[in-house]
């Protein structure tokens, strides 16, 4: 079943709502609202992008200064876990394309997990930055954050709250939608527990994959430009 | 009544189409390997010193993950090409929205250096004295002074771990 | 409610059924429906009260300004009421006005649909829209706000008003547009009748469609904006406020990439109006369908690449500010696409001066003022001596109000009878449109004036010389107030006393004039299928009187 194009119309499944004409209407929609809805994403994040390509312009020495300050293992290693993720996303749209619902339910949880570990690694490196000093904005503390840089052989120069304020920003609102990704994994999850999704309905599956992926597409901007461009 | 909908080119009689495309297992394991290759790629990138070509390399990584992200795990290559359309469009419109804010940052500030009126805050001495104009950091440091001074009454030994001078 | 159960001589081959008001009944039938028409009521109704809200604002702005001297309100009050209108007619009103309340209501009715493709996100739209006016309240009465509409950076950095209540209420009034916009993309995708091709969609279609598309495009971007601005007002991160090194006209940069094609988001829409309204009244098949339908795709995409032309005076490089000026001018080229096809549309035709007609006509004179005075201001050299002035004022209101709200008003009438199921006193609705003409051009037409001869915007007090111009202009206030409340009135008595709708009562061609007036609950008898476009007038039939056909 490589289309379903040619294929007789499906029939009616238990989610089939009242207000469209075919099964086949109301999977459409859903997947063309999600991605507009993901179009949406894409230019919220845009926006943080450009402040950060536009602080980078107007103080470039004071950005590779403080991106020293950055753990590029810890960035890299939720990037394995991030991309990982994905493919098990992948993978679970896809048994429910083919039925299998155990395969469903379990690369969502591998899924799940590989989230749960991406915000641990994220816990552990805001705390890890809390600990010198480093907020954003106004509780930035200068002398501390200038100490842990000299310790480790860098130097802070400029205003580096700015930059700490813009990656406290980005990978903030990244971990929000890390965090609303978990809660809509488990949701479908427990829906492919009730036996909900298969070949006849697996919109949700579908969607939440399409988000999943639009959070890891971020994350792949999101590491290069904080964590490692000189 | 014909209507006059096409998909990749030819002409279909419903307008509603559902697009359904399943993927080998292989491809999507050839796709996560050859993301974690870019990723391997671009952070041993990192350790050298291009200077500014940095950020090009790395951008065109990032593009190349994200295109088989969206091609392969998203479905792009086999959905409706309006969803295509619709993720590409927001692209360019991305685009416009970062082209003019830089375009006009770097005239505003060849510009204005002629006639030196741009005021650009770069050096950290500069920018202490912008944010002691900040109550909330005056205050910060009127605090965190108190504290420094407590505790170095109480262990003069940690003084240096727990409050270093400001530069 | 009124029902339109009536016996009257509507055959068809259907019984007539209880219309969507009757079908059910109660406070929750309202409050968590799923019913695009009801939704769309609510919008009308809530956007009718911020209306209210915003024009008293307006009019307490316009008595101050009677007299030069500072007499009613303090200063500080005056920058917390213009910045209220503003903030409340901006983005409680106009922004949700046509398409929260008109579209909902029409959109699945034009496309021969049950309903929208999405009705619980509707719902939740609404709900979102309506936490959005809390907030907008909560900040009327802690301390209100005094930063103007736009939150410009630094001053709405360090301003001691409610600040982040406000940008807090707008962020979320955003999400509410663009799951409107989501909800509308997908439904003229997915939900069209059979045989309703592109080229057959009514040009309100086309015009919700074009501004979904900005809404969708342009809204996230004020998301990020305002979180952004309320992070740097609790946080100081330094992006927009130079104190902490950030750079304030990147804030406009930001702040005008949604707000400029936003302007498009509130005329868009009206333009669809006045399409409908002109080809229905004139009996006319509508001059260039697709000069039209195109054209408004056309200023959706035009409407990103011109949003510098708010920033001539603020910093902004001279040379951003003359790419800007130049492409600010193409905009005008799908604009005058339509004024022209509606006026050609309107020749020949056998016009009907009603009361939808005559705002449709009022439409086209202050259309027309504001769109070329948006000429003048997008000239850079003319920009720098107008900038900040009445002109200004007198500008962006010509095309707000004598666009979107007189355009909205005129589709209020319009679609009155289909729906409520009553039709409003003609005579009284003459009156009406006559009031808001005279008192709006009364109000707004001597500040272009006054504005050239350097009336700054945004003051309490002005030189006396001035005295004379601002005094017609409240007085032109007034009438429009009265006009205005005038409508309102038998509007709302039509309720009670108006003669019940015919189901066409115009003699429309599209489709949400196939149903019952006012629409039963899943809109239609069967599925409609479409076989011609929506502006293939049957001949007219002068003897038979409009209620006729």
């Amino acid at each position: 079943m490589s289309s379903a194009h040619g294929q007789g119309p499906k029939a009616p499944h238990a989610f089939f709502q009242h207000h469209y004409n075919t099964v086949e209407q109301q999977a459409g929609a859903a997947k063309l609202g999600m991605w507009v809805f993901l179009a949406t994403e894409i230019l919220m994040f845009s926006g943080l992008f450009l402040a950060y390509f536009i602080i980078r312009i107007l103080y470039p020495e004071m950005v590779l200064g403080s991106h020293e300050l950055l753990s590029k293992t810890m960035g890299g290693v939720n990037t394995v876990v991030l991309l990982f993720s994905s493919f098990t996303m992948a993978m679970a749209v896809r048994s429910a394309q083919v039925g299998d619902t155990p395969g469903i339910i379990r690369n969502l949880i591998m899924t799940i997990g590989c989230a749960c570990i991406f915000m641990v690694v994220k816990y552990f490196e805001y705390t890890g930055k809390f600990a010198h000093g480093i907020f954003p904005g106004k509780y930035f503390d200068y002398g501390r954050a200038a100490a842990y840089a000299a310790e480790h052989g860098h130097e802070l120069v400029g205003m580096p709250h700015i930059f700490f304020g813009i990656y406290f920003t980005m990978t903030g609102l990244h971990g929000v939608h890390v965090a609303v990704g978990i809660g809509v994994l488990v949701w479908i999850m427990l829906r492919a527990k009730k036996g909900h999704f298969g070949p006849q309905y697996y919109s949700p599956v579908e969607n939440v994959g399409l988000y999943w992926h639009i959070v890891d597409l971020v994350w792949i901007f999101l590491f290069p430009l904080l964590y490692l461009v000189k | 009544m014909t209507t006059k909908t096409f998909l990749h080119g030819k002409p279909i009689d419903d307008v509603i189409e559902c697009h359904e495309h399943v993927s080998p297992v292989s491809l999507y394991v050839k796709v996560l390997l050859s993301l974690f290759v870019l990723t391997g790629l671009t952070y041993a990138v990192s350790f050298a010193d291009l200077g500014p070509a940095s950020l090009w390399v790395a951008m065109i990584v990032a593009f190349g993950k994200a295109t088989l992200v969206a091609m392969f795990f998203m479905h792009l290559k086999y959905d409706d090409r309006y969803h295509g359309f619709v993720f590409l469009s927001t692209i360019i419109f991305v685009a416009i929205f970062f082209l003019f804010p830089i375009f006009d940052l770097n005239s505003r500030a060849r510009l204005n250096e002629e006639q030196g009126t741009f005021f650009r805050v770069n050096q950290a001495g500069d920018w202490n004295e912008a944010q002691r104009t900040n109550k909330g950091q005056v205050e910060a440091e009127a605090k965190a002074a108190a504290e420094a001074a407590k505790d170095a009454a109480k262990a003069p030994a940690d003084a240096k771990a727990v409050a270093p001078a400001k530069p | 409610m009124a029902t339109a159960d009536t016996s009257s001589a509507h055959g068809g081959d259907h019984a007539r059924e209880v219309s969507f008001y009757a079908a059910k009944t109660g406070l929750k039938s309202w409050l968590v429906t799923l019913d695009h028409k009801r939704l769309g009521m609510m919008y009308l109704v809530g956007t009718m009260v911020f209306f209210l809200v915003g024009g008293i604002a307006a009019l307490t702005l316009r008595t101050e300004l009677l007299t030069p001297e500072q007499d009613l309100v303090s200063a500080t009050t005056y920058n917390k009421l213009f910045t209220i209108h503003g903030a409340v007619m901006v983005f409680l009103v106009i922004i949700p006005s046509v398409p929260g309340a008109l579209g909902n209501f029409l959109l699945p009715l034009m496309l021969g649909a049950k309903d929208v493709a999405f009705p619980r996100l509707n719902l939740l739209s609404f709900w979102i829209y309506s936490l959005g006016a809390v907030f907008f309240l909560i900040t009327l009465v802690n301390g209100s706000l005094d930063t103007g509409w736009t939150f410009y950076t630094p001053y709405s950095t360090s301003s001691g008003t409610a600040v982040v209540t406000a940008t807090f209420g707008a962020f979320i009034l955003g999400f509410s547009s663009i799951l409107t916009g989501l909800n509308f993309i997908v439904t003229v995708h997915k939900m069209r009748a059979p045989g309703l091709t592109w080229n057959r969609l009514p040009l309100f279609v086309w015009a919700i469609y074009s501004t979904a598309v900005i809404q969708i495009l342009a809204t996230p971007v004020l998301a990020i904006t305002l979180m952004l601005l309320m992070i740097e007002r609790t946080l100081n991160i330094g992006i927009f406020d130079p104190a902490m090194g950030g750079d304030p006209v990147l804030y406009q940069h930001f702040f005008w990439f949604y707000s400029h094609p936003a302007v498009y988001i509130m005329i868009l829409p009206g333009f669809g109006i006045i399409s409908e309204l002109i080809a229905v009244h004139s009996r006319k098949h509508i001059f260039g369908y697709k000069a039209i339908a195109l054209s408004s795709i056309a200023i959706a995409i035009i409407s990103f690449l011109v949003w510098g032309h708010h920033m001539f005076v603020s910093g902004q490089s001279e040379l951003a500010g003359v790419v800007f000026s130049f492409l600010t001018f193409a905009v005008a080229v799908p604009t005058a696409i339509k004024v022209f096809s509606w006026v050609a549309t309107l020749y020949k035709g056998s016009i009907e001066f009603n009361t939808p007609m005559l705002y449709a006509l009022a439409f086209l004179f202050t259309f027309t003022i504001g769109g070329l005075t948006g000429i003048f201001l997008g000239a850079l050299s003319v920009d720098v001596h107008l900038h900040d002035t009445y002109f200004v004022v007198a500008h962006f209101h010509y095309v707000m109000m004598g666009g979107t709200i007189i355009a909205f008003i005129g589709g209020i009438h319009h679609w009155w009878g289909k729906m409520t199921g009553r039709m409003f006193n003609e005579a009284h609705g003459r009156w009406g449109c006559l009031l808001v003409f005279i008192g709006f051009n009364m109000t707004f037409f001597n500040q272009f004036i006054v504005g050239q001869q350097g009336m700054p915007r945004r003051y309490a007090t002005y030189v006396p010389q001035f005295q004379q111009q601002h005094v017609l202009s409240t007085i032109g206030s007034y009438i429009l107030g009265l006009g205005l409340l005038w409508t309102a009135f038998y509007l709302l008595r039509s309720l009670k006393t108006g003669a019940q709708a015919s189901d066409n009562p115009y003699a429309g061609a599209s489709l949400e004039w196939q149903t019952q007036s006012p629409p039963i609950e899943h809109n239609f008898h069967g599925q409609p299928r479409v076989d011609t476009d929506p502006y293939n007038f049957p001949q007219i039939d002068r003897s038979g009187g409009m209620d006729h056909h």
